[in-house]
């Protein structure tokens, strides 16, 4: 099979299963022991958080380890509504549904949440957002990169925009984190969300930068874990794991974002050049290994199950909405109608992926339009 | 491509033999499950039974080595299914849910899915046999295991969508399917019986489910004999059918049956003479017709008039206006208008019509 789905998540690396055996088989204390047991364990997490904390800039101490993006959004979000005095969320229309989903729920609880628009590209529109943090307004939630098309959004200048109206940011970097330099303080955000099954460690994952002084309420009570902020007892060969697959990504994030870059750019010439009609779903700024390609006329979820058959994994947007046939939301909410969004299919290469693959992998596209094209209409 | 095929998978033991069976003839195969319902939807039932069919169908597929995909059609089927179902019960007929549904959702709405993916042919796990005529078109046949015959809820489907239909197990009878399935170690060997209970709560009426789906009122009114004189009372007409016996108040009677209903009075007629039940004649309407053209002369087949009951010879005379007008060789017993009239000749099915 050909794995071009690595936004949806990616395969373990050998070295974090390695980590990640030592904590399933030797050190199995609990972290809060006060015995060397637990001791053992405490010091596998805090080496993982270092980890973590070395890929994205930041220091130890404000990482706070969760059960993965969806769950570091929320803490952030709801987190941040909570212990905050002013009413308003500002967020734009193509977050992940981890983000989108909290804010829709404040605003049924009576919170002003502005959903802020974006170009045809994809990129929100910072004067928009410059109006929007004006008044009594306690968070802004801007993705680092968008996982269906991979667009970056100017999170460095909305955080300059916020930071001088007072109000705190949160850049959900789960797609980002892995595939592009992250600094926090050169970002100036607040909070970042990032998730280690995305960057080839495993499932279960997660964790939340928390700026020092930054006050969030916890979404759960129990313990004094992760400095209460997320009670419970820490899941620990999942963090470990996400800790080595953090420093395994940093040492290699230049050479793999420009490997990767130059096989999603010869992927997509050859699609443009071999498909008629076909084009790329966002502009600007891209992640490196990210290509959204609309074919007109077709249908994406028909183009995914015939490359599914073929032995070729794709996606046509956020791996949780497959299940209904709405069209990707980003892709609505830059201006395409549904028919243009659902004639869209998500391409996304990583670490494994090969030379040859990517020629093959463009031989089967060329195959799967073939067949629908033929197909009885 | 021709031997692409998608597979309709209920999660039942019938549609994951016929996967295997379809698998192992070397098909490329994909397994569908239509989903029909929201699963918030199951008015109180305990389990959310498509929910637990989506489930044990991917585990069949998963461990058959295909793909599978849930096709929603929550939306589509309330519209094509169950609301003309429940507009027959609110006028005072009973209709046959199960045929609207192979025709227009199975072989309707996932045959053309499937054609627009580029898969020519739909497979379910239906007991009936296609087999091709002299001129190559596409005839029905019962199922070989006789208790468990479905051509009749497929006697609506147009020659083409027959043509582009696959019945795996026909051929076979039930105990062979149950073997077959544990010969093969498929996950849904041991699954229970789920005839045709679609969305229905246990101890809950189709018709009381669908009333309550749509929000709409009950009819409550008079339960009247034969003479006019007024018996009893009922809920809403919606909940009866001709030729029942449960539900209705003992009398001096000490047998009745539900021999009409007048949704214009609201008024439940029944009646304590089983032989006022019997009907030797009537007419089939909105004929779907098989066998070439409209029979020119009177026909002497047989009929089915619902599912549960051994077809009758007949004579079938073909009016001006394409509906049939059927003499039966001997009275049968509750002949219900909205039921489908299905006409064989022997095994073969030569077509259906509705129940004026």
């Amino acid at each position: 099979m050909i794995y071009a789905d690595y936004n949806a998540t990616t395969p373990l690396d050998p070295e974090v299963r390695a980590a990640m055996n030592e904590a399933l088989d030797v050190t199995f204390g609990n972290p809060s022991s006060i015995h060397s047991a637990g001791q053992a364990a405490r010091r596998l997490v805090d080496r993982a958080r270092a980890q973590v904390a070395g890929l994205i800039g930041a220091a130890p101490d404000e990482i706070i380890f969760t059960s993965g993006g969806t769950e570091a959004d929320n803490l952030a979000v709801l987190g941040v509504a909570d212990a905050a005095t002013a009413r308003g969320i500002v967020t734009s229309a193509v977050e992940h549904k981890a983000v989108l989903d909290p804010c829709k729920y404040l605003q049924a609880k009576g919170h002003s949440v502005a959903f802020l628009p974006v170009d045809r590209d994809g990129r929100v529109d910072l004067a928009a957002l410059e109006a929007a943090v004006k008044t009594d307004v306690a968070l802004v939630s801007l993705m680092l990169a968008n996982n269906d098309t991979g667009t970056i959004q100017p999170v460095a200048e909305a955080a300059q925009t916020a930071k001088a109206a007072g109000v705190l940011v949160h850049t959900d970097a789960v797609q980002a984190a892995g595939k592009l330099p992250i600094d926090v303080n050169k970002l100036g955000v607040s909070l970042l969300s990032c998730s280690s099954h995305k960057i080839h460690g495993p499932k279960g994952a997660g964790a939340l930068f928390v700026r020092r002084g930054v006050h969030l309420t916890p979404l759960a009570y129990g313990g004094r874990q992760e400095r209460t902020l997320r009670p419970g007892t820490e899941n620990v060969p999942a963090i470990v794991g996400f800790g080595k697959a953090c420093e395994l990504a940093r040492a290699r994030l230049d050479a793999d974002a420009r490997r990767v870059a130059e096989l999603r750019d010869h992927f997509e010439k050859q699609i443009l050049a071999r498909i008629s009609g076909t084009r790329v779903n966002g502009g600007g700024q891209r992640l490196p290994n990210t290509t959204n390609i609309a074919f007109p006329q077709l249908d994406g979820e028909a183009i995914t199950i015939n490359l599914d058959m073929l032995g070729m994994a794709v996606s046509t947007g956020a791996a949780c909405s497959s299940a209904d046939k709405t069209p990707s939301h980003v892709l609505l909410a830059m201006g395409q109608t549904a028919a243009e969004a659902r004639s869209s299919v998500r391409f996304s290469f990583g670490r494994d992926t090969t030379d040859e693959e990517v020629d093959r992998a463009t031989n089967l596209v060329v195959q799967a339009v073939k067949i629908l094209r033929e197909a009885r209409p | 491509m021709s031997d692409r095929i998608a597979i309709a998978m209920s999660g039942g033991v019938d549609s994951s033999v016929a996967a295997a069976m379809l698998k192992q003839a070397g098909h490329s195969l994909i397994g569908v499950t239509l989903k029909l319902q929201e699963c918030q939807d199951a008015h109180g039932s305990k389990s959310c039974c498509g929910v637990d069919g989506i489930t044990r169908a991917r585990d069949v597929a998963g461990s058959l080595g295909f793909p599978h995909y849930v096709l929603d059609c929550v939306k589509d089927f309330e519209q094509l299914v169950l609301l003309p179902a429940w507009q027959e019960y609110a006028s005072g007929r009973t209709p046959s849910p199960c045929l609207h549904c192979n025709e227009r959702v199975k072989f309707g709405l996932l045959l053309d899915w499937a054609a627009r993916l580029g898969i020519p042919r739909v497979a379910t796990g239906h007991y009936a046999r296609l087999e091709k005529d002299e001129a190559g078109r596409p005839m029905l046949l019962r199922g070989c295991d006789t208790g468990k015959d479905q051509s009749y809820f497929l006697a609506g489907l147009s020659l083409d969508q027959l043509d582009r239909a696959v019945f795996p197990v026909g051929h076979l009878r039930k105990p062979e399917v149950r073997e077959l399935a544990k010969a093969q170690g498929l996950p849904t060997a041991e699954t229970p019986e789920s005839q045709d209970a679609c969305l229905v709560a246990p101890g809950e009426s189709y018709a009381e489910m669908l009333r309550k789906h749509f929000d709409a009122p009950a009819r409550p009114g008079e339960i009247v004999d034969e003479t006019g004189q007024v018996v009893g009372q009922h809920d809403g007409f919606h909940t009866f059918t001709i030729g029942q016996r449960k539900g209705l108040p003992a009398g001096a009677a000490a047998r009745r049956w539900v021999k009409a209903i007048s949704p214009r009075t609201g008024q439940v007629i029944v009646t304590s003479d089983a032989g006022e039940l019997v009907d030797t004649e009537f007419l089939a309407k909105q004929v779907n017709w098989l066998a070439g053209e409209l029979p020119a002369q009177p026909l002497a087949c047989s009929v089915q008039v619902r599912y549960r009951h051994a077809s009758e010879p007949a004579t079938i005379v073909a009016q001006s206006d394409g509906t049939l007008h059927v003499t039966l060789k001997t009275p049968v017993k509750a002949i219900t208008p909205g039921q489908a009239a299905v006409f064989y000749d022997g095994d073969r099915t030569l077509g259906r019509g509705w129940i004026g």
